[in-house]
């Protein structure tokens, strides 16, 4: 794997996502939480459409911070945030929600409600396309509905489409979460540790998965990882996070010990891969 | 388990560095001291405090022993009389809590911190169902009567305000206290606060909502026992007669109905609670 996976992105792109992909432009960025932690310091970052980027970092090193600015989830106190079209620092209200609903998220823990069903909860991601009141009555319309059968088939999950999302295990949690996020037809995908609560299998399938967003549809991919082999094996660039400042930026696969020493501030470790080999 | 930062080993090689355990005991100490003199306090009648005389039980125990005689000899002829009044009650306990589930709902999600992120209007309404919750049910039953006149329908206003009182705290505070991750995919996905808790905070929250429902139909029966005295409909106002005519054995039968009314609508409601999980 190599650069050539964004070439067939930039390829597939028109024909797909009716928005194609987007470049995401990081700016001086700074997060300071209201209790004095600095997460971000200063960190300027761009990202090609269609590139797959691993950002990678210790628990702790302000990845989960830094993905949140993209869309807005965390406002910077400085810096701006540029994801194609949208100045996301600039957008409040219906504008930001509006911009959120072209980029797509995933996350750790999955995020779905166990107690109602997989489609509903795929039905999330038509949210910014769909008018409050027509969510509140529970009205969907054809087209969303085509669009979220589209989605569940595409990750293989269309079958348990009607029941309910706690009873599902935990890949098949993470591939409805991919589902929901597919189903707002984004230009770009944001993942938070999607694979830290999965076992190996698992979770190779589900950046497999990432990976196939990535090739078919010319999705802008950002996953957070601290597993250096996943990073090395699905993505073509990486970027190193270490107590919120960038401290590696370069192709992932080429990416040696040393550079995973200096971006954990330590020696490499067994836990740091996935694979036990 | 090795050091993480090799910067800071050479210090905790041979002796911890234990931070100071912080000192609990003076405050734990100071709540107990400020509770015991309140409690104190308050029973003194020099400074206007509530006097506890314990030993005028011992005077006048006797003055209603006859009575309680009575009540424990029931009079079965008064059953026939019962049945409308008692219907007339379960009416009552069964429309007031339709109609404050109904009116719960919303007021939840708006007095919960996840359901409504803006403190300006969750305190507002926060705010106004306190009021709701101080003014003793058998006032609002008084005021209504006056109102509307003697009947049921003071009556099931009446429980629908007592109701919507304590299922909007309980629910909003179940709400307050539930972990809410799938309220982050919602809001990643461009999704408005309404849209989140119509899709997933609802069915989250059904469980616990239709607990206190239930609840709620239980105390309605209680409570309608009492409202019946200032003439807001149901077996109160057949209690307030009996005992107008001294007809102690009368009340007995009267009070056992209940309690197996009680019982019945407890097993009814354990029963559901158990098919919600």
């Amino acid at each position: 794997m190599s650069e050539q996976s964004h070439a067939v992105g930039s390829e597939a792109e028109g024909a797909t996502s009716a928005s194609g992909s987007w470049p995401i432009s990081l700016t001086d960025v700074t997060v300071r939480y209201p209790n004095g932690v600095v997460a971000l310091k200063d960190v300027s970052l761009e990202i090609e459409p269609g590139q797959m980027v691993a950002v990678v970092g210790l628990s702790g090193s302000g990845k989960s911070t830094l993905i949140r600015t993209v869309n807005g989830l965390v406002q910077p106190t400085a810096g701006t945030v540029r994801v194609g079209e949208h100045e996301m620092t600039a957008l409040r209200g219906k504008a930001l929600r509006h911009a959120r609903g072209d980029i797509g998220m995933i996350f750790q823990s999955f995020n779905l409600a166990d107690r109602t069903s997989v489609f509903r909860n795929t039905m999330v991601g038509r949210f910014s396309h769909t008018s409050t009141w027509r969510t509140v009555l529970g009205i969907s319309s054809h087209h969303d509905r085509d669009i979220v059968m589209r989605a569940l088939d595409s990750v293989g999950m269309l079958e348990k489409v009607w029941e309910r999302a706690g009873a599902l295990s935990g890949g098949q949690k993470q591939r409805v979460a991919i589902a929901r996020a597919l189903s707002q037809e984004p230009s770009v995908m944001l993942a938070d540790e999607p694979v830290a609560s999965l076992d190996p299998p698992t979770a190779h399938a589900v950046m497999h998965d990432l990976e196939r967003i990535n090739h078919e549809r010319g999705l802008t991919v950002m996953v957070n990882l601290h597993l250096m082999d996943l990073a090395r094996q699905y993505t073509t660039r990486m970027i190193g996070l270490r107590a919120g400042e960038v401290v590696f930026d370069g192709p992932a696969a080429s990416a040696t010990d040393a550079d995973f020493e200096e971006i954990y501030g330590r020696p490499v470790q067994p836990r740091d891969r996935l694979d036990v080999s | 388990m090795t050091v993480h930062t090799p910067a800071s080993a050479p210090e905790t090689q041979g002796q911890l560095m234990i931070p100071p355990r912080p000192r609990t005991w003076p405050k734990a100490l100071g709540v107990t001291a400020v509770l015991a003199a309140l409690t104190i306090l308050t029973t003194i009648p020099a400074i206007g405090g509530v006097e506890i005389d314990l030993a005028s039980i011992a005077r006048n125990w006797t003055n209603g022993v006859d009575r309680i005689v009575q009540m424990l000899t029931p009079d079965w002829s008064i059953l026939p009389r019962t049945w409308q009044p008692m219907l007339e009650t379960l009416q009552m306990a069964i429309v007031g809590a339709a109609i404050s589930a109904g009116l719960a709902v919303p007021l939840s999600m708006w007095a919960a911190r996840p359901t409504n992120p803006n403190g300006v209007t969750r305190r507002a309404v926060r705010f106004v169902l306190n009021v709701v919750r101080a003014v003793p049910d058998l006032v609002y039953a008084t005021v209504l009567v006056a109102m509307v006149g003697v009947g049921t329908l003071p009556g099931v206003v009446t429980l629908v305000l007592f109701d919507i009182g304590i299922v909007v705290k309980l629910v909003s505070e179940a709400i307050d206290s539930a972990d809410a991750h799938y309220m982050e995919a919602g809001r990643a996905a461009g999704g408005t606060q309404t849209q989140i808790n119509r899709v997933t905070a609802l069915p989250q929250t059904w469980p616990v909502f239709a607990s206190q429902v239930l609840y709620s139909l239980e105390l309605n029966v209680r409570i309608s026992a009492i409202l019946g005295l200032v003439g807001a409909g149901g077996i109160g106002r057949l209690i307030d007669e009996m005992r107008g005519f001294y007809r102690y054995d009368a009340l007995g039968t009267i009070i056992l109905e209940i309690l197996v009314v009680v019982l019945l609508i407890e097993w009814a409601s354990n029963v559901l609670r158990k098919r919600l999980r």
